[in-house]
Order: C-alpha cells, then sequence, then structure tokens
C-alpha cells in the first residue's frame, strides 16, 4: 500500500500536460491514498517495509517506508494542500507558456515532497530533503528571464544547501557511531539514540565513541539544516525573496510544505537534542519569530509580509520543539499550513487581479505593493472575508484553528519557563510580543488593502473583479480548514484537539496551572485592542502615525540589514577570497612551475654555452689541429718524384745511421 | 587471445587500418573508429555483465582475478643478475572492471564528439585510437613493467592531440602536461625498478615486476631497498615510504591533486573538446587508479602512514578547487576546477581506507568521468557554435537554447551532488567514509570530513551562479544577433551523446547497486590488505 | 784473384753514380738508367758474395733472375714513359707533379 502512493507519485512525476487535469488526478490519487493510510496507520501500529537498496563494503542499506502518526499526517497534509494548489494553479496559471514545464516541476515537488515524509532512512530523506530544495529552486527561477527570480532562485538553493551541509554532518555523525541510518532504529522507543549514553566525556554508540561534544554538534548540524529549510534565523533571507515564483508556488511551498519540512525533521531526529540543543532552538526560533514580525510590521509587498510572517510562525514551531513540545510545534504546523496557505492564494487571488489591470491599463505600478491597493472588500468579496478568516487564525483568535495551537505553544513555553532558570523567561515573553505584533501587521495588511478607497481607480478606471471560481472554491475550502471544528470539538481548549492526541503526551496537557486561562485572554485581548488600533489608523481615518524617519522604522524595513550584512560580507568575501586564491593559483602555484619551466630553459641555454663552446671546442680544436698539422705537412707533397725520392733517401741513411750507432752502443 | 587483449588491441587495430585507408577515402576514418569503439562498449559490456564481483574480488590474488592471462615476455638471461622476467600479464578485478566499461563509454562519447575536426583526420583518428588501446592497457595490466608502458604509451598521443588540434596556446599546454606527466612517471620508474630487484616471483625464484607479488610481503628478499623488515632508510625516512611517495606523486599529477595541478586547466582550455572529455573522463581516474592499485597496495603501511596527508591534500583540493572554479570567468576552466575539487574526494575516500570511503571514491571516480564528459561536451557545444565560452559575454540561453540549457542544468545539479545521481552517493559516502574513518582505525580527523563537506557547498555556489549568470535573464549576447543566430539548439547527434551520459548518471543515482556490487569484494579485500600491513 | 772489397767499391761506386742519376737528372729516361745502374750494382754485388756460396749457387741463380726482373721492369718503366710523353708531351719529371695536393 505505501509503495502503491509512491508509485502513484512517480508517475505524477511524469506528467506535462497542459492544463494539469492530469496533475491534478494524479494528486488527487495520491490524496485518496494517503487518506485510506491514514485512517490505517493514525493512532495505530507503523507501517514499515524495507527492502535492500544497495550493500557497500559490507555494509548493506536497508530503505522503504515508514509510516506512523507523524508520516501520515504530513502526507495528508502534503498531499491535501498540493491538491488545492493545483486546482487554484489551472486558473492562476493559465495563459502561460511554459505551464508545462510548471506542471511538471510542481509533479517533481510533490513527490520528492512525499518521498521526504514517507521514507525511513536519513539517507533517503536527506536525498528527498535536496530532491525538494532543488524542485523549489526551479519553482522559484520559474519565471527565468526576470534576473531577480533568478537571484532568488540561487539564494534559496544556496542557503538551503548550508543547511544540507548540517544534514549531511548529521547522517555522518550518526552513521559512524551506529552504523545505521535506519530512523526507527535509531530513533524509536528503544532505538539506539536512547540506549547511547554519554559518560566521562565520550559519547558511546553502538557501533563507536567519540567526544561528548560530537552529540551536541550532531543536534546542532541537524538543526542547521531545520533552519536553512524552515527559514530560520540566520538562513531565512532565502524566503522573502522567493516570493519571486508564482504565488501558488509561494503558497504551496513556502507557506504550507517545504518549509515545513524542517519543522518535520525536528521531529524525526527529535531524541538525538540534548538539553544545550534544545535551548539553542527555543531561543533561535524565539529570536527569530520576534525578528520576523517587527520586518513584517514595515513591509509594503503583500507577498514579503506573509513571507516574514512565515517566517515568524515558523519561529513559534522551532520554539516549541525546543521547549519540548513537539506535539504542538506540528499541530501549529498543520493549522499553520491551512491558513498561510489560505492566505497566499487570497493574495495570489488579489495580484492576479490587479495585474490583470496592470495589463489592461497599460500603467506602470506594482501589482504586489499594499500601497496600491485599498478598498478591495467591495469588489472582491469572497477572497476578503476568506483572507480574513485566515487572518483571525493568524492571530490566533478564538474559533479558529490557529487558536488552538498557538495557545498550546504559548502555554507550554510559560511552563518551560517556569521551571528554568532566568533569562529564559524572556523566551515566552517574546514569543507573547509577537504574537501581538502578528496581529498588528495582518490587520494592517487587512486594512489597507480591502478598506478605505481603491487608491489606484483614479489612475487605471477600471475594475478589479472577483476570482475566477476554481480560485474561489479553494479559498473557501481552506478557510474551513481554518476553523477549530476540524481540529478540535472545543474550540477553546486546545488539550481536546485530535492531533495533540496522536503524539507523545507532555504533563502540561492537564489544565494545571494559571497559564491555561491567563495567557490566551491576554494574547487574545491585546490583540483585539491592537487590531482596533490598526483599524482606526489604517482603515477608518487613514491617518497612520509617521514613523518613516525613525531608526526602528528604517532598521525593520530594510530587514535589520541582514541581507544587506550577507551581500557586502559574506557574498563579496566569497568572490574576493575566490579570486584571491585564484590569483595565487595563477601567479604563485602556476607562477612556480612556470618558473621551474624558465629555469629550466635557462638551464638548457646555460648547458647549451657549455656544450658548444666546451665540449664541441674541444672536439673542434682537435680538428683545428689535425688541419694545422696537415697543412704543415702539405709542403712535403710537390708532387715532383725525386723529392720523394731525396726524402726516402734521407729517411733510410736516417735509420740506418740510428741503428747503426744504437748496435754499437 | 582472451577477451581482454582483443579489448585493447582492437582500437589499435583499427588505427592501422585508418593508416593504410588512402588519404582519399577519409570521410570513412570516423566510421572505422567509431565501429572500433562500439565494438569495444559491446565487448566491455559483456565483460560487465559476466563479471562476478564476489568471487574475483582480486587486489592481491591472482586467482582472484578474472579473465587473467599471462603469457612470458621477455625472458632474458642476465648471467649473474638473474633473469629478466616481464610478463604479459592482464587480468581485471572490482577494481579496475568499472574503469574498462567507463573507458569504453566515454571514448564512445569522445569520438562522437570527434566529427567536429576538421582538419588531418587520419591523424587525429589514429592517434585517437593509439590512446585508446593504452587506457584500456593500463587499467587492465597486472605487470608493472607492462602498465608502465601502457601508461607512457598515453602521452604520446595525448601530446600530439592537444598540441596539433588545440587552441590558441595549444603548444604551452600540451608541453605542460607532458613534461608534468612525464616528470612523475619517471621517478615512478626508478620505484619500480627497486621494486624489481626486491621481490622474487615466489614459483621461480627470478626477480619479477608482477605487482600481485610486490603486494605479498613474503616476497621481499632479505636486506633488498623495499623489503619491509630490512627497513632501509634514505636520509632518515624509510625507503618504503619514500617510495610510496614517489608513486604517490606520480598518480597524484594524474589526478590531480593541489599544489601539482596548474597543468589541467591549461590542458582542459586549450585542448580540443573530444580530448576534454578523455583528459577529464579518463585520464584523471587512471591517477586515482594508480593510487589504489600500486599506492596503497604495494606500500599498505606507507599508505597507513601518509593516511593524514592524503586526506589533508583531499581536503585542500576540494576547497581550493571550489573556490578557484568560483573566480572563474571562462566556463571550460571553471569546469577543469570542478574536476579538481570533485577528484580531492576520491582522495579524500581513499585516505580514509573504510569501505564507504573507497567505494565512494570509486563511485565518485565513475561518477565523475560521466559527469565531467558530459560538462565538457556541452562547453564544446557552445564553443563550436560561436568560439568563445566566456561566462560574461552570454546571457538569457535558456530563452534560445531551451534544451541546451536543461541539459546544463542536469550537468550541472549532478555535479554538484543532487540525490538521485551518482555523484551524490559518491561524495555523501566519501565524505561518510572519510568521517568514519576516526571511528575504525584513526586515520583522518572529523573535521577534513566536514571541511570535504563545505566542498559540496561551494560547487552549489559556482555552478548556481554560472547557472544565473549565462541562461537565466533575458537574452543578451555579446555578439549580437549574429550570435544569435549561429546559437541554433543542441542537434540530434550531440542530443544522443548527453542522452546516454545523462542516463548513466541518473541510473547509478538510482541504482548504485549496478556498480557497488560489483566492486564491494575487491574494496574489502583491499581494506584487508592494508590492515594485513 | 780479386779480392772482395773491389766489387764492392765498384759497385757502390755505381749505386752512387745511379743514386745522384736518379735524384738530379731532368730526364725520365735518364733516371730509367740510374735505376738501372742501381739494380746493377745490387748485381753486382750478389755475384760478388755468390763465391761463398758454391753448392748451389745462390748468388748466381739470383743475380740472373734479377737481370730478367731488370729487363721486364725497364720495358714496363718504358711503357710508361711513352705514355707519359703522349700525355704531356715532356719526360721531365720535374714538371709533372700532379700527385701534389
Amino acid at each position: 500500500m505505501p509503495l502503491l502512493t509512491f508509485f502513484g507519485s512517480l508517475i505524477f512525476r511524469g506528467n506535462v500536460i497542459r492544463g494539469g487535469a492530469f496533475a491534478i488526478c494524479n494528486i488527487s490519487l495520491s490524496l485518496i491514498l494517503s487518506f485510506i493510510l491514514f485512517m490505517q496507520v493514525w493512532n495505530g501500529p507503523a507501517i514499515h517495509e524495507q527492502f535492500s537498496w544497495f550493500t557497500i563494503g559490507s555494509w548493506e542499506l536497508q530503505v522503504g517506508v515508514l509510516l506512523n502518526n507523524l508520516s501520515v499526517l504530513m502526507l495528508l497534509l502534503v498531499s491535501g494542500i498540493a491538491l488545492l494548489v493545483n486546482i487554484y494553479s489551472t486558473k492562476y496559471m493559465q495563459g502561460d507558456p511554459y505551464i508545462r514545464r510548471y506542471w511538471a516541476y510542481l509533479g517533481l515537488f510533490c513527490f520528492s515532497m512525499l518521498g521526504l515524509v514517507i521514507v525511513d532512512n536519513l539517507l533517503l530523506i536527506y536525498m528527498f530533503w535536496e530532491l525538494v530544495g532543488f524542485s523549489s529552486y526551479l519553482l522559484i527561477g520559474f519565471w527565468f528571464t526576470r534576473s531577480t527570480a533568478v537571484r532568488a532562485n540561487k539564494k534559496a538553493f544556496i542557503m538551503n544547501r548550508l543547511g544540507d551541509l548540517g544534514f549531511l554532518i548529521g547522517i555522518m555523525i550518526l552513521f559512524s557511531q551506529f552504523q545505521t541510518l535506519d530512523v526507527t532504529r535509531l530513533f524509536g522507543a528503544d532505538g539506539l539514540v536512547k540506549a547511547a549514553v554519554v559518560s566521562g566525556g565520550s559519547w558511546i554508540g553502538s557501533a563507536g565513541s567519540m567526544p561528548a561534544e560530537w552529540l551536541t554538534t550532531a543536534g546542532i548540524v541537524f538543526f542547521l539544516a531545520a533552519v536553512a529549510k524552515s527559514a530560520q534565523f540566520p538562513l531565512h533571507t532565502w524566503l522573502p525573496d522567493a516570493m519571486e515564483g508564482p504565488t501558488s508556488v509561494s503558497s504551496l511551498i513556502h507557506a504550507a510544505t517545504m518549509v515545513a519540512a524542517g519543522v518535520f525533521l525536528i521531529a524525526r531526529v527529535y531524541p538525538l537534542f540534548d538539553d544545550t540543543v534544545l535551548l539553542v532552538i527555543a531561543s533561535i526560533g524565539a529570536f527569530t519569530a520576534f525578528m520576523a514580525a517587527t520586518i513584517a510590521l514595515t513591509q509594503n509587498d503583500i507577498k514579503r509580509i506573509l513571507a516574514y510572517s512565515t517566517i515568524s510562525q515558523l519561529g513559534f514551531m522551532m520554539l516549541a520543539m525546543g521547549v519540548g513540545a513537539s506535539g504542538s510545534a506540528l499541530f501549529h504546523l498543520v493549522t499553520h499550513a491551512f491558513f498561510k496557505c489560505l492566505l497566499f492564494l487570497a493574495a495570489g487571488a488579489i495580484i492576479h487581479e490587479m495585474a490583470h489591470l496592470k495589463e489592461k491599463s497599460g500603467k506602470d505600478f506594482d501589482p504586489q505593493d499594499i500601497r496600491n491597493m485599498g478598498g478591495l472588500r467591495k469588489h472582491m468579496p469572497v477572497t476578503f472575508i476568506t483572507m480574513a478568516i485566515g487572518s483571525l487564525a493568524l492571530v490566533a483568535l478564538p474559533l479558529t484553528s490557529g487558536y488552538l495551537s498557538k495557545d498550546a505553544i504559548l502555554i507550554q513555553s510559560f511552563e518551560w519557563a517556569e521551571g528554568s532558570a532566568g533569562w529564559h523567561r524572556l523566551i515566552p515573553v517574546s514569543a507573547m510580543i509577537t504574537s501581538w505584533l502578528t496581529a498588528f501587521y495582518i490587520s494592517r495588511l487587512i486594512f489597507k488593502v480591502f478598506f478605505g478607497e481603491f487608491r489606484l481607480s483614479a489612475l487605471t478606471g477600471g475594475h478589479v473583479h472577483e476570482a475566477h471560481a476554481a480560485m474561489r472554491y479553494v479559498l473557501v475550502i481552506l478557510s474551513v480548514f481554518c476553523l477549530f471544528p476540524v481540529f478540535s470539538f472545543h474550540p477553546l481548549l486546545f488539550e481536546d484537539a485530535w492531533i495533540l492526541q496522536g503524539f507523545p503526551q507532555i504533563d502540561s496537557m492537564t489544565r494545571v496551572n494559571a497559564f491555561h486561562t491567563v495567557v490566551p485572554a491576554a494574547v487574545n485581548l491585546i490583540s483585539i485592542a491592537l487590531i482596533c488600533l490598526c483599524y482606526r489608523w489604517y482603515a477608518a481615518t487613514a491617518k497612520a502615525p509617521d514613523y518613516s524617519r525613525s531608526v526602528l522604522f528604517k532598521f525593520s524595513q530594510d530587514q535589520w540589514h541582514i541581507d544587506r550584512f550577507y551581500s557586502s560580507v559574506l557574498v563579496s568575501g566569497t568572490t574576493r577570497f575566490a579570486g584571491l586564491l585564484y590569483w595565487i593559483d595563477r601567479h604563485i602555484v602556476d607562477g612556480l612551475v612556470n618558473t621551474a619551466g624558465a629555469l629550466g630553459r635557462r638551464l638548457a641555454a646555460g648547458s647549451r654555452w657549455i656544450d658548444r663552446y666546451v665540449v664541441d671546442g674541444l672536439v673542434n680544436f682537435s680538428g683545428y689541429l689535425a688541419g694545422v698539422v696537415g697543412n704543415f705537412v702539405r709542403h712535403f707533397q710537390t708532387g715532383r718524384l725525386q723529392h720523394y725520392l731525396v726524402t726516402m733517401l734521407i729517411i733510410i741513411l736516417t735509420l740506418f745511421i740510428f741503428k747503426y750507432y744504437t748496435a754499437a752502443i | 587471445m582472451s577477451l581482454l587483449s582483443i579489448l585493447i588491441f582492437l582500437p589499435l587495430l583499427a588505427g592501422l587500418l585508418i593508416l593504410i585507408i588512402p588519404a582519399s577515402a577519409r570521410n570513412s576514418y570516423k566510421y572505422v573508429a567509431l565501429a572500433a569503439v562500439c565494438i569495444q562498449v559491446l565487448i566491455s559490456a559483456y565483460i560487465y555483465l559476466n563479471f562476478n564481483g564476489d568471487v574475483y574480488s582480486g587486489v592481491d590474488t591472482e586467482a582472484k582475478f578474472q579473465l587473467v592471462e599471462r603469457v612470458p615476455w621477455i625472458n632474458l638471461n642476465l648471467g649473474a643478475m638473474g633473469k629478466l622476467q616481464i610478463d604479459y600479464f592482464l587480468g581485471i578485478d572490482g577494481l579496475s572492471m568499472p574503469f574498462l566499461v567507463l573507458t569504453s563509454i566515454v571514448m564512445l562519447v569522445a569520438l562522437i564528439a570527434s566529427w567536429e575536426i576538421k582538419v588531418n583526420l587520419k591523424g587525429y583518428f589514429a592517434l585517437f585510437l593509439l590512446l585508446d588501446t593504452a587506457v584500456l592497457g593500463v587499467f587492465s595490466a597486472l605487470d608493472f613493467f607492462l602498465f608502465y608502458i601502457f601508461y607512457e604509451l598515453m602521452l604520446l598521443p595525448l601530446y600530439f592531440l592537444i598540441g596539433m588540434w588545440g587552441g590558441i596556446r595549444r603548444e604551452y599546454a600540451a608541453i605542460k602536461f607532458f613534461l608534468y606527466t612525464l616528470f612523475g612517471s619517471v621517478f615512478m620508474l626508478l620505484v619500480i625498478i627497486g621494486l624489481y630487484f626486491s621481490v622474487t616471483d615466489p614459483v621461480t625464484g627470478n626477480h619479477t615486476f608482477n605487482m600481485l607479488s610486490m603486494m605479498d610481503p613474503k616476497n621481499y628478499v632479505d636486506g633488498s631497498i623495499f623489503s619491509a623488515l630490512a627497513n632501509a632508510e634514505f636520509f632518515g625516512i624509510s625507503a618504503r615510504l619514500i617510495g610510496f611517495i614517489v608513486l604517490f606523486i606520480a598518480f597524484a599529477i594524474k589526478v590531480p591533486i593541489v599544489p601539482l595541478h596548474t597543468w589541467l586547466p591549461d590542458a582542459h582550455v586549450e585542448a580540443p573538446t573530444p580530448v576534454s572529455i578523455i583528459l577529464a573522463g579518463i585520464l584523471l581516474k587512471i591517477g586515482g587508479y594508480g593510487i589504489l592499485r600500486a599506492c596503497v597496495s604495494i606500500f599498505p603501511d606507507a599508505a597507513v602512514q601518509s593516511a593524514w596527508w592524503l586526506g589533508l591534500i583531499g581536503v585542500i583540493s576540494i576547497l581550493y578547487g571550489a573556490l578557484n572554479a568560483l573566480a572563474q570567468k571562462d566556463l571550460k576552466r571553471m569546469i577543469a576546477y570542478s574536476s579538481v575539487s570533485h577528484m580531492g574526494f576520491v582522495l579524500l575516500g581513499i585516505a580514509s581506507v573504510t569501505a564507504e570511503g573507497i567505494s565512494g571514491a570509486m563511485m565518485q571516480m565513475i561518477s565523475h568521468g560521466f559527469l565531467s564528459s558530459m560538462l565538457f561536451f556541452l562547453v564544446g557545444v557552445i564553443y563550436s557554435r560561436v568560439h568563445d565560452r566566456s561566462i560574461p559575454n552570454f546571457r538569457g540561453l535558456a530563452l534560445i537554447m531551451p534544451r541546451y540549457t536543461a541539459f546544463i542544468m542536469i550537468a550541472f545539479f549532478a555535479s554538484l551532488g543532487l540525490p538521485g545521481f551518482s555523484a551524490f552517493i559518491a561524495e555523501a559516502f566519501s565524505l561518510i567514509g572519510a568521517f568514519n574513518s576516526s571511528s575504525i582505525n584513526g586515520l583522518l580527523p572529523r573535521w577534513m570530513a566536514v571541511c570535504g563537506s563545505i566542498g559540496i557547498f561551494l560547487s552549489a555556489c559556482y555552478f548556481l551562479w554560472t547557472l544565473q549568470r549565462m541562461f537565466f535573464g533575458e537574452t543578451r549576447l555579446m555578439g549580437g544577433d549574429k550570435w544569435k543566430a549561429l546559437l541554433t539548439d543542441v542537434n540530434p547527434r550531440e542530443l544522443t551523446v548527453l542522452c546516454i551520459l545523462t542516463s548513466f548518471a541518473l541510473v547509478l543515482g538510482i541504482m548504485p547497486s549496478l556498480a557497488f556490487d560489483k566492486m564491494n569484494a575487491s574494496v574489502l579485500e583491499l581494506i584487508r590488505l592494508v590492515n594485513l600491513k | 784473384m780479386i779480392p772482395l772489397s773491389h766489387f764492392m767499391l765498384i759497385s757502390g761506386l755505381l749505386f752512387c753514380i745511379g743514386l745522384y742519376a736518379v735524384l738530379s737528372k731532368r730526364n725520365a729516361i735518364m733516371i730509367l738508367i740510374g735505376i738501372e745502374f742501381m739494380l746493377n750494382a745490387a748485381i753486382l754485388n750478389l755475384v760478388a758474395f755468390g763465391k761463398y756460396d758454391k753448392q748451389v749457387m745462390g748468388g748466381q741463380m739470383f743475380a740472373l733472375f734479377a737481370i730478367v726482373l731488370a729487363a721486364a721492369t725497364v720495358a714496363v718503366s718504358l711503357a710508361i714513359i711513352l705514355n707519359v710523353y703522349t700525355y704531356h708531351k715532356n719526360i721531365d719529371p720535374t714538371t709533372i707533379d700532379q700527385l701534389r695536393d
């Protein structure tokens, strides 16, 4: 059965048919199968099937699928949202010349995402993890002629790659320690990670031991992977830039599924984390949530606001992971997936209309800038209502799903801080402030877009219409999922939510202390107050106090200067360094070689000189000598017979005399 | 005549045939060559299919080699110096078999790429086939003398192929390449001779060049320089270590390692496309193969001693190559530097002496063989159209060459280790092996693997940056409309090549067992040999 | 009985005359005659010494052989001189010096 889903999505990957009917069929099939699986597995025994993939050395790599509560939940979520986004895309992307590619990319993405959640082996997870990054690279850069889009997709992939690096190092550590990458064997209830103990400064696993720092390192690097994928500080900057992709893609990838993969990974390897790492996770989560919320306050691009809001919400999830509330984190993941997807799709509908308007009027304006919108409530009522519901869920007002999950996180983090030392308390407090900020920025968005006057009516004269039916229905369906009954029958008590029941319970699930009443009340009251303030500023009077000159405003508008810091310091630093190294390579390393070559030639020239004047000189000299002697002797060669005879006579006489006298002696 | 000999000498025969065919039939040269290479591919495929990786684990036992062919070749009675015994000794095991297949396929690809060659066809194809013979010989020779002959024989055709059919600075590049390699191999010859006088054949008692005999410490003559027991020393360093280092340098120049790599970018940039393909696809692997077959197997003790340095060189090559690639403006030079980076993984994997590391290194060599061939082929496509390959001169190629862009994306992403392609498995396991090494045999510290993985990250940077600069965005070419007309999309011939290479990279990525199953036993055998010391 | 020393004296005189003729004459014929003189001096010596060998008469036999040989040499030499003359129109050996370098 799980294999069938697998193949279903494999077939699905191959689709390139225009119009995407095939894509929708396939994803529906996936959805149905996931639903069946969900029913079968949820709170029941996990399904785990394996086969041997390959053997390396003597070590056999077993891979397969693992379906437990976590994976079937994600399976359902991913295929469900993917189906909705597919339907939405049929209209949203209509008329794009490269739509075939769009469906193919989307299919690849869904395949890798589904694969990611069901496989049971870290190596395979890593593979799908990168494939997810790759397909999102393709999708962000879908409009590849826009230079901002390709820059954004490059940035996204490279930042994700940094996370992948962490993942890979984590895999290396675990493999080295336990000689297996099987998720159940590693992280199961009686898995190897739990069995491994830290003693005497070294971490002893089933197959080896290493210094205890590597345990923390392993946790940190897995977290690094999640940080990159889930866009946490300091690797969050790719997500806002990734909004260059089609909005439907943004909603699928950057709101609902891909960014959730990081949280999913954390949940998968949760037993690995020791206290230090958990603290790091919580702090980073809280910080990210806060930072992203402050940035969202001042952005004007509708998608950017939502992107930063996503980062902020992911921060919440990380925070929850860090404080030990993994169930709540996943709960928030699910609810967030729905309402953020809804918000993005609604925003997409607005942008779609604005873009049409731009095309029709021929005027140049940014269809994503909320300063250009306003009063759309009358023209696009369905969108308005659904978006409002989504926003309410985001703010976590009662009766929405967001209320259930976010309160769960807040309460548990307060309880966690209760039991910990001094500055840990900052974490829940900052989370609370963040949720108030959330209320502010999202209501600013809503009021600016839907209330007041349409600011461009003078410029364009055109009308905006309600989105196409397919898009509308999707919005409505999603907004249903943003309401409480889907998750819990009790609108106010998150403890009843069925998703939470499916995960390991923790103590705070029972209402034991005051936090359970005080926190939601405080959050909601102040949130509502802020919304009212917002209404007064942006909708009713449209006279918000102008802070745009203040340092803080600029700081927020420039996204805390993080991007600028990266590009000016890290990126150009790296390229400079690379340039320097190349220079070294050309001039020093290669220079050395060339110097050696030149030296060789000098040497050759020297030896040539020696050869010519010393060695050859000797030869020539002997020849010359012979010549001189010959020239001297030739004078005797007169050609006259009698001279020869005289010579002969003289020689004979000399010999005779010589002989005679020597004989005498 | 065994199958192996046929495989090796078939190209030579075809080359001779080409020399005989009169110049009036010059169009037939490439078809003759193509036929020879195709037969070669078929034979190697047959060898691959019939190769039993578990039984024929090879490495140091003759009985464990497949297709062994051992004919006495040179038998000279040197009187007091004993008998000179050189055998024509061939055989394959799991370490060499994959390279035979790789060579055949890369040669096929290179040959198809040679369609672009227009001048002096007779010489070109004859040299090409001679090179083919030499390479196959290197991969299957088990007698060190024979190995050396084939090894040197490779240089000759390459020198001419680069020097005559290359680019503007071809002579400089050719000479640099030639001298660099010769530098290494001359010293290698010294070590070979030293080994010859240290080793005797256990059967005949003669000195021998047999590599397998060299791997067994029992065969060393007492008191000879390379005998482990005698522990001879030069300048205070043990002779075996020096022997290892000399052999290593000879092969490392081929690999190449930093800082002995500078011949590579020049040779690649100046060489014609098919020769670049052969250089990157096969010749670099001879370095890695040589390190495994000769250095590590014959001097296992020295290999263990210097593993730390090997690993360090590997890591430096990875990072240094990657950063240099980042700084390039010439597409071909960038790919050349990326080769340096990728081959660093091979060294790192070998240095780890773990099953994962060495298998990863083998896989990396095979995968890099396919992918670098593909990359150089792709560069050749664009270069043959407009005779320019400077990255800043192109922009937005995706619009005018969509299929080409698709392939280049595949090649780039496969090279940077996207899962599903062979490079991913290879790099991941090289690194895992390197990391694992400190737990298993304590040879490499863990930070090396961590630093090595940064290389994977950097490779994403330079590939994606290039992709962004050259292929995306609005089309803007330096040569204007003239270029636009010239830059046609890939033609069917190129498409065939690219499809072949892509499918190999993909198949190996999805089913790595196709390669691993054949070489596992050999890798384990090698590790056993090293641990035996 | 004429003592041996007289024969020696005569033959030495003859040899010196011949030698002088060979070295100084400007005519090839005269040189030839000088050679004959020297040859005859040697033959005279052979005959003179022949008296010590009465059993086989080796000296006289050799003298006869040398005379015959001398005749043959003269014939060949004259033929050469004749040829030289036809070629050079001259038989002065001092002018015929083509053998020099």
